[in-house]
């Protein structure tokens, strides 16, 4: 079966690709495109910021990729891997690797390339840091049984295990410069890409150049590529509103999409898409009253979550009203029965009253005051917790905001003492078993900030990892949504992210995903003049 | 003009220390009529403080979310915010936070600059050289990065945000006092208290610090202004006061500075507060410091 | 002379290192560290302690704080800031950039304010107490009381809508593009130097009005202006050296203070990379960027003071 799928989707791909490339594409001329951070080591393994992803991808390839043409983006499509099959058990994943792959130095590609690569992300050698070990939990080993061959080996089988290796930090690095020194992809660039690197001017650019080996012939279409290191957002969108930079791949806001869009008409072409990225509510259930769930379903009642998704998307890059899925995506709950949890009703008044009847009967009196601790990032952090500050004044709550600095945050929420804070996830594919992993007991999950153990919810989780049919799979997740979100309210949900790409029309065949860190690597990316 | 003046001289005749007092203020009116302007400002932004809420058409959290950017109108008087909040109404709250902050920051930084000072130059030798050794490392810090590290290590918050703005002025107050205090130290009044057996810290109390006011006072009214500027400017960068108390640096920012284009009344009028209140604080504090300070008259 | 000079270089030293352990205490209190912002940032649900613990031994950070004090004081020595712990990246690296382009700016903006405030200030002092005067000094405290940020603000909406004028991608150094370099300072330099000519106008004003008191000049009142100015060249000299003072000191503030001018002007200079070093909690160059800052403040100061003790001898002896 999932041998099958594997197939299935490569075809499949295939052909949807076709009416997106009707238009034939033009080679030549230079993608300019502002990068709002830059990268702190070139070393994608470790490394977990799209100030990497942006200007390096182009550089390299992975093991496979997310369909480039697949605004979903979870579609597993080939890279350096031509295709792939599964044993019976799902426990043995063969890899039949691409021929005649070089890397920029001219060496060839092979399988020991690959294995040495994850190698270094599963088992990396002490003094080696690698930010995704724990993602691949589920690997025994990798292994090169031939020079096109690569095998990973499961301590169990898992349906995400393909969606693992789509993560487009997995770059595929050359074996013999990491026999050598372990360290070596920190400080430098070397791929097998279709860019190769010109230069790196520290707090200005990336400069990359068409590599002319490149092993898909006639890709890429474009000359090249500058990446621009611009932390202002506002001179983000003045360097596309001037016509100096085609695109930004992160994201602008509805108000900076009106500007442009006023400012340049035709010439700006406007792609949105749920966002797979969502600020959470941490409650803390060791802190009175909040662990009691009265309380907290008292918290999720209180939020107009339909108004503000009409208000807040005119200001703050937020749309959809969502549950534990991306709306829209395979697994999601539909509105229609989402509407039905706690604090997703139509009916505010109806919701609001039921919030200060159980804070009421929870013995928290009017007037109740607590502080919210949020992190020191204006977008869309800020919007969001002025919105539910005055949500929750609403019924009665007298909440303050106490705000502290990106890079204290964590370690602060770490300590246990925040009562109510704003949390933060965020992935490169939609996939219930990383979207969900978050939500699982603490003694589960060290990023379960709402310290609680819930066995019942556990058992959801691993119920619905191992199951086989779809419909049944998405049933578990209801339920695992509405004990999480409703029954016990462990975490609230605010609003999706969304993101709004205006880009000049001039650029071609980048599709947008619901993932900033999908579709960098521009092979297929042209511009019509 | 001439005769108003004398009319003004001899109304103040009268030898109560009210008239006293009133002489004073009538004098500096007549002597510095942008020092005067200034004080008007300032006392009317104290007055609209005090009395916000019968000022305000609005409450100053009240969210519209059907009223969202709104251009001003017969309404709104200044329009909205990006939630629909009344801006002239959170410009009126938010004097209140750029008092507080100005005026417990500039009174903390002055104040325990004009005790180190004091005390610096009192004691002289040894404590004196280290005291100022160590007013120089502070005074070679980059103002806002000093802020900007107590600001990382306190949190952010009104309180924190007073204490973030104090701690650079205290070396700067410290050092003007000091050279004033030097000068008050070789008086022979002081030589005889010592010589009578006074305690040190009654000398420095009693007999130095009055003698040291004026220099204090200059100080404290030129750190005003600076600290309702350095309070906007940490608000601005997120690391000031926190949403949803009004505040002007905190309107500046964000929203504001997105829609700049399409709402520009959004940045427009809480800078034009803060301009207003700063330049009255400027004017006010730079008079103050020619009336005060014979040596410095001329400048 | 000589000794006098000696004397202040020598207490140049005790202030460094006092600047130097200070920043360095400071940014080992403020909470978390560089593999902390490096790695607890999205809430990383796959994160392991591993990977932190390798990290910071990689940094030095599982070290005694002594001893990474003397190792950070040792480099100093030998005038090597070490490398970033953001980037691993040499300091002098990552600071080359910015620091021309702050410097360059700090030049410009010092420039404006010196054109502005000599003739400000003179002409106010000749007028003093009329209509003019009155004018001069609201225009200057009305710059200093203005917010840089709000300034900038509104300068760039104004250009966007009277010229279409749009902020600079990049920064272009002056001897790639003389023309595309000056043309993306011009306005931040304007903004920032008239903010800062307000204290040398005032001061300015006050030397000249000084200079204007002395008797030769008052009998030469009589006998026009032009003569006047022409005799008060002379005695001006000595007067100017609290305005050049301010300028100076001012000038060593530009260097790194001018981190909310350059958020808006996107602009990226010392100040930028300052906020960003803090916000990484790169100890390494958050240390050098202050000890920069500072040494040039310090030794703007020093070169003031040897000014004053050159003019006025007495200084020497004190």
């Amino acid at each position: 079966m999932k041998r099958l799928m594997g197939i299935l989707a490569v075809a499949a791909s295939a052909l949807l690709a076709f009416p997106l490339q009707a238009q034939t594409p033009r080679y030549g001329g230079d993608l300019v495109f502002p990068v709002p951070s830059e990268p702190p080591s070139y070393d994608g393994h470790r490394e977990e910021t799209f100030g990497l992803i942006h200007p390096l991808a182009p550089f390299y390839n992975t093991l496979l990729r997310v369909d480039p043409n697949d605004p979903g983006g979870t579609k597993p499509y080939p890279s350096l891997a031509e295709s792939w099959t599964v044993s019976a058990d799902g426990r043995t994943y063969n890899f039949k690797l691409r021929r005649g792959v070089k890397f920029h130095d001219g060496s060839a590609m092979t399988s020991k390339d690959v294995k040495a690569s994850y190698d270094k992300i599963i088992f990396p050698p002490a003094g080696v840091g690698s930010s995704r070990k724990g993602q691949y939990a589920v690997v025994e080993a990798v292994e090169a049984p031939d020079a096109y061959t690569v095998r990973f080996k499961l301590k169990y089988a898992s349906g995400s295990f393909i969606a693992s290796l789509l993560s487009p930090y997995n770059f595929i690095y050359s074996a013999d410069i990491l026999a050598k020194d372990m360290h070596w992809y920190e400080k430098n660039i070397m791929g097998t890409g279709p860019f190769t690197l010109v230069e790196h001017v520290k707090g200005s650019h990336v400069l990359g150049k068409k590599n002319p080996d490149y092993w898909d012939k006639g890709k890429p279409y474009l000359d090249g590529f500058r990446a621009i290191f611009i932390r202002s957002s506002s001179a983000q969108v003045a360097a596309v509103r001037g016509e100096r930079a085609h695109i930004q791949f992160r994201g602008f806001t509805p108000a900076d999409r009106d500007s442009l869009k006023a400012a340049l008409g035709d010439k700006i072409t406007v792609q949105e898409s749920a966002w797979d990225c969502i600020l959470l509510v941490a409650i803390n259930h060791e802190k009175k009253p909040f662990d009691d769930k009265r309380v907290r379903r008292a918290l999720t009642l209180a939020l107009d979550r339909h108004q503000a998704s009409t208000a807040l998307s005119r200001i703050a890059i937020v749309k959809s009203v969502a549950g534990v899925q991306v709306p829209g995506t395979p697994f999601a709950t539909p509105p229609e029965e989402l509407n039905k949890l706690a604090g997703y009703w139509t009916d505010i008044d109806k919701s609001r009253a039921e919030s200060r009847r159980l804070l009421k009967e929870a013995g928290v009196p009017e007037g109740f005051s607590f502080t919210f601790t949020n992190r020191g990032i204006p977008m869309p952090y800020e919007p969001l917790a002025v919105w539910m500050i005055d949500q929750w004044r609403q019924v009665g709550l007298n909440v303050k905001q106490e705000v502290i600095e990106p890079a204290a945050y964590y370690g602060t929420i770490r300590k246990g003492d925040a009562q109510v804070f704003m949390d933060f996830q965020c992935g490169y594919i939609v996939e219930p078993d990383l979207d969900m992993y978050k939500f699982l007991s603490a003694d589960r999950n060290p990023a379960n900030y709402g310290r609680y153990t819930d066995r019942v919810l556990d058992d959801l989780y691993d119920k619905q990892s191992r199951a086989t049919n779809v419909e049944e799979r998405k049933k578990l997740i209801r339920a695992f949504e509405k004990r999480l979100l409703d029954e016990e309210a462990h975490y609230l949900m605010t609003l999706q992210w969304h993101r709004i790409i205006p880009h000049s029309s001039k650029v071609k065949g980048w599709q947008v995903t619901p993932s900033h860190y999908l579709n960098n690597t521009l092979d297929v990316v042209w511009l019509t003049q | 003009m001439a005769a108003s003046k004398e009319t003004l001289e001899g109304l103040a005749q009268a030898e109560s220390p009210r008239a006293r007092w009133l002489q004073a203020v009538l004098d500096f009116t007549w002597q510095r009529p942008l020092g005067a302007i200034g004080a008007v400002i300032i006392v009317v932004m104290v007055l609209v403080a005090l009395t916000a809420h019968w000022l305000a058409p609005f409450e100053a959290l009240a969210t519209d979310y059907g009223a969202m950017l709104a251009a001003p109108s017969a309404q709104h008087w200044l329009g909205t915010d990006a939630y629909g909040r009344d801006v002239y109404s959170r410009m009126i709250f938010g004097s209140r936070t750029a008092l507080i902050v100005g005026l417990g920051a500039s009174f903390i930084g002055a104040t325990l600059g004009a005790l180190i000072g004091v005390a610096s130059a009192y004691f002289g030798g040894r404590i004196d050289l280290i005291v100022q050794r160590i007013m120089d490392v502070l005074i070679s810090f980059p103002l806002i990065i000093l802020a900007l590290a107590v600001v990382a290590i306190l949190g952010t918050g009104l309180e924190n945000v007073i204490l973030a703005i104090a701690i650079p002025m205290i070396p700067r107050c410290a050092r003007v006092v000091r050279s004033s205090a030097l000068a008050v130290r070789e008086m022979p009044y002081v030589d005889a208290a010592r010589a009578a057996g006074f305690r040190d810290s009654r000398i420095v109390l009693r007999h130095m610090l009055p003698n040291v006011m004026a220099p204090y006072l200059i100080m404290l009214t030129a750190f005003l202004g600076q600290a309702i500027l350095l309070e906007a400017s940490l608000s601005f960068l997120g690391l000031g006061v926190q949403e949803p108390v009004a505040a002007w640096g905190l309107m500046l920012r964000g929203a504001a500075v997105e829609f700049a284009e399409t709402a520009p009344w959004m940045a427009f009028f809480p800078g034009l507060a803060i301009s207003l209140a700063v330049f009255a604080f400027n004017l006010f504090g730079d008079s103050l410091r020619d009336a005060l300070d014979p040596r410095l008259r001329t400048q | 002379m000589l000794h006098y000079i000696i004397k202040r270089l020598l207490l140049m030293i005790p202030t460094l290192l006092g600047v130097a352990v200070l920043i360095f205490v400071l940014m080992r209190v403020v909470p978390g560290d560089v593999v902390e912002a490096r790695y607890l940032t999205q809430g990383s649900q796959f994160l392991s302690q591993d990977l932190m613990n390798i990290e910071r031994k990689k940094l030095g950070l599982d070290q005694p704080i002594w001893k990474q004090f003397t190792s950070w004081m040792g480099g100093l020595a030998r005038l090597d800031f070490g490398l970033s712990m953001w980037t691993g990246a040499p300091i002098t690296e990552e600071i080359k950039l910015r620091f021309e382009l702050s410097l360059q700016l700090a030049i410009m903006a010092t420039v404006v304010a010196t054109l502005l405030a000599i003739p400000l200030g003179i002409i106010a002092a000749v007028k003093q107490d009329t209509w003019v005067d009155y004018a001069v000094r609201i225009f200057s405290i009305a710059g200093l009381a203005m917010p840089s940020f709000w300034l900038g603000i509104l300068m760039i909406l104004a250009m966007l809508i009277l010229f279409k004028w749009l902020p600079p991608m990049v920064y272009t150094p002056f001897w790639v593009n003389p023309w595309e370099n000056l043309a993306q300072l011009i306005w931040p330099a304007l903004a920032v130097g008239y903010r800062y000519s307000a204290v040398a106008t005032r001061m300015m004003r006050s030397a000249m009005l000084e200079v204007l008191r002395e008797d030769y000049i008052r009998t030469a009142r009589a006998k026009g202006l032009w003569l006047k100015l022409i005799l008060t060249r002379h005695a001006l000299k000595n007067a100017m050296l609290p305005v050049i003072t301010v300028i100076g000191l001012e000038f060593a503030f530009l260097m790194g203070g001018l981190v909310v001018t350059e958020q808006v002007f996107n602009l990226n200079g010392l100040g930028m990379l300052f906020v960003e070093a803090i916000s990484h909690r790169d100890y390494t160059l958050t240390q050098a960027l202050v000890l920069i800052v500072a040494s040039v403040f310090i030794f703007v100061n020093f070169l003031t003071d040897i000014a004053y003790a050159w003019l006025d001898p007495r200084i020497r002896y004190r």
